[in-house]
């Protein structure tokens, strides 16, 4: 019964499923166009513009970061130990006396490397794997059985297991990402193909011979992308919560490259020396959960069809 | 009851089972040979074979499996390899403060959530549910290691009122007073996404509750309002928020890893950590053999207490 009630949320802990999109109508011709108009529309307004800038920001910084970077990230400059905020380092100056700010922007690019590759990876193995079982009755008991194994360890449990297997890095978290991200998109598209097959009209284009591949592009994906888009949004912040807690942890991203997880990590020990050390990713992170919760708040209210 | 028990005990076990497998196949897989790493890097042949045959590591798989989980169930861990001590000891204190800290957060989790959700599912709309709204959905997103490292920043650092870290030198018994104080933030930190988790649960099914016909009835019949919500809806309530307080509970366990790490915690997480960092094997297996048993164990428990509560679920018509 908690299957139905529950999804994981940040952090292992269990929040609330989204409610179940209402399948569209039959007669509505252009569905899918429809729905598309609709999540446009709440991303360029309210609060869902508001975390799509956001959200822009960030990206835009992490792209432009060699750039934006008046100092190599890594480059020990003489003499400038631990220095507050001014003068030539906007953030001031690290332990080991490297540009706070430029390894702040380098950090960002290097979440945006584990996201960007993370997350889509989980997606795409989660929701072929739900086709899949879609296909015949044994691969589906399978293919559940095989996500709740993977949702039942909790989250940085299963990370220090894996990252004990093969070794600590950059591409290990990615690994725990895509891995912890595969049964949560699963479990989205799968309910989203339950819904819409258990809807009359999709037994009546099946009754009157449609092939699979049509009722799937017709009408399975048109409407399982509205909880898949909201997914996509909560479990970037996901992503972003396993990268710090691994770093958190030291088996993140290797030193002495930066990430937002080890600058924070890192930075709250020299907090008394230069505060900006710890501030600045941590106001970064803060920026991007928030953006992504805005970005799904308004994916999910346009989805249910709420103004 | 015992019925129920004893139908799902199986697959509980099966599960424990595999995954000791699953475990101790998944740290032979590990590159690196531990009997290598313990003589050092230029000792001779012989005296690594004579580690290796020491460590039993020269017999098949199949024989050192058995050996090791039958000397798992009679209480003997092993030794750590670097590290040092009975991995029982090291096991023995990490467990105790993790319990401790776990045991803290999961009571002010259900306080918290108990006192907002007979708040909040009162007032559907205005001010105060806007508020709530948006304290909730900020303490299920943020991540642990940011209300954590926000609490050491502003408390510990600025403000200097509580410790940044550690667990009390004199113990959690000797002096409750400086216990509280090391307790709170890392208790805090550890609660606040599941207290809000639990909230959001509790608040819709309280809120499904008072929408209920017999609701309506006992209002309509004179009852209080406020006894309407603690006498009727909260217990038609109480199955879902026991189901997902299991859930938690076992997020806990989970969170507490880092929640540890952040506040220099010496408990079973920053004992993993460690045993990862320094390669030893053997303190890892266990660990991760006890968070699965943990987690079958809570799961367990949930279900027999759900079971309890509602009979649909013990005569199987509902599962």
């Amino acid at each position: 019964m908690t299957e139905l009630l529950t999804r994981t949320g940040v952090d292992g802990t269990v929040v609330p499923a989204p409610a179940a999109v209402e399948p569209d109508r039959p007669e509505e011709a252009a569905a899918a166009s429809r729905t598309r108009s609709r999540s446009w529309r709440a991303l360029t307004r309210g609060r869902g513009l508001v975390g799509l800038v956001l959200l822009g920001l960030v990206v835009l910084a992490g792209l432009l970061a060699p750039v934006l970077s008046p100092w190599d990230p890594l480059q020990q400059v003489p003499g400038a130990n631990l220095l507050r905020p001014g003068g030539d380092h906007l953030l001031g100056t690290d332990q080991v006396n490297r540009d706070v700010w430029s390894r702040t922007l380098h950090g960002i690019r290097a979440d945006l490397v584990v996201l960007a590759v993370g997350v889509p990876l989980g997606a795409l193995a989660g929701s072929l794997l739900a086709l899949l079982g879609t296909l015949s009755g044994v691969v589906d008991v399978a293919v559940q059985r095989l996500f709740d194994l993977l949702l039942s360890f909790p989250t940085l449990v299963f990370a220090i297991a894996l990252t004990a297997v093969i070794g600590p890095g950059t591409w290990t978290v990615v690994t725990v990402i895509a891995v912890l991200e595969t049964p949560v998109f699963g479990r989205v598209l799968r309910s989203a193909v339950l819904t819409v097959t258990a809807q009359p009209y999709v037994e009546a284009s099946v009754a009157m011979g449609a092939p699979r591949r049509w009722v799937l592009r017709r009408h399975v994906l048109p409407n399982a992308r509205d909880p898949l888009a909201v997914q996509l949004a909560l479990s970037l912040s996901l992503a972003v919560f396993v990268e710090g807690a691994m770093s958190f942890l030291g088996i993140g991203v290797r030193p002495p490259a930066p990430s937002l997880g080890s600058l924070i990590s890192d930075g709250i020990g020299y907090a008394e020396s230069n505060v900006a050390y710890v501030v600045a990713p941590l106001v970064v992170v803060v920026v991007v959960v928030l953006g992504l919760q805005l970005v799904a708040q308004a994916l999910g209210r346009a989805a249910r069809g709420v103004r | 009851m015992g019925r129920y028990l004893l139908r799902r005990l199986p697959s509980a076990l099966l599960v424990l089972l595999a995954s000791s497998v699953a475990i101790f196949g998944l740290l032979r897989l590990v590159p690196g040979d531990p009997a290598t790493t313990l003589a050092g890097a230029d000792a001779p042949p012989e005296a690594v074979a004579a580690i290796r045959a020491e460590l039993g590591l020269d017999r098949p798989l199949g024989t050192q499996y058995v050996t090791w989980l039958g000397d798992v169930l009679t209480g003997d861990l092993g030794r750590s390899y670097l590290i040092g001590g009975q991995i029982a000891d090291l096991v023995r204190s990490g467990l105790v403060n993790t319990l401790v800290l776990t045991a803290a957060a999961l009571l002010l989790a259900v306080a918290g959530s108990l006192v907002t959700s007979l708040l909040w599912a009162r007032v559907e709309r205005g001010p105060l549910d806007s508020l709530l709204t948006s304290v909730n959905t900020l303490a299920l997103a943020l991540p642990t290691f940011v209300t954590g490292v926000a609490l050491v920043l502003v408390l510990g650092i600025v403000l200097r009122v509580l410790p940044t870290g550690g667990t009390p030198p004199a113990g959690f018994a000797r002096d409750p007073d400086i216990a509280v104080q090391y307790l709170l933030m890392p208790a805090v930190c550890l609660a606040l996404p599941a207290s809000a988790a639990l909230t959001r649960f509790l608040t819709e099914a309280l809120r499904t509750e008072l929408a209920a016909p017999y609701v309506t009835t006992a209002r309509a019949a004179g009852v209080r309002s406020s006894r309407l919500l603690v006498a009727h809806a909260l217990p038609a309530a109480l199955p879902t928020y026991l189901t997902v307080l299991g859930l938690q509970a076992g997020g806990l366990l989970g969170g507490a890893v880092l929640v540890e790490a952040i506040f220099s915690w010496p408990g079973l997480g920053q004992l993993a950590a460690q045993a990862i960092d320094r390669r030893d094997y053997p303190v890892v297996q266990v660990l991760l053999l006890l968070s699965v048993a943990v987690f079958v164990v809570v799961q367990l428990t949930t279900d027999v207490v759900h079971a309890w509560l509602d009979p649909r679920v013990r005569i199987g018509g509902l599962t």
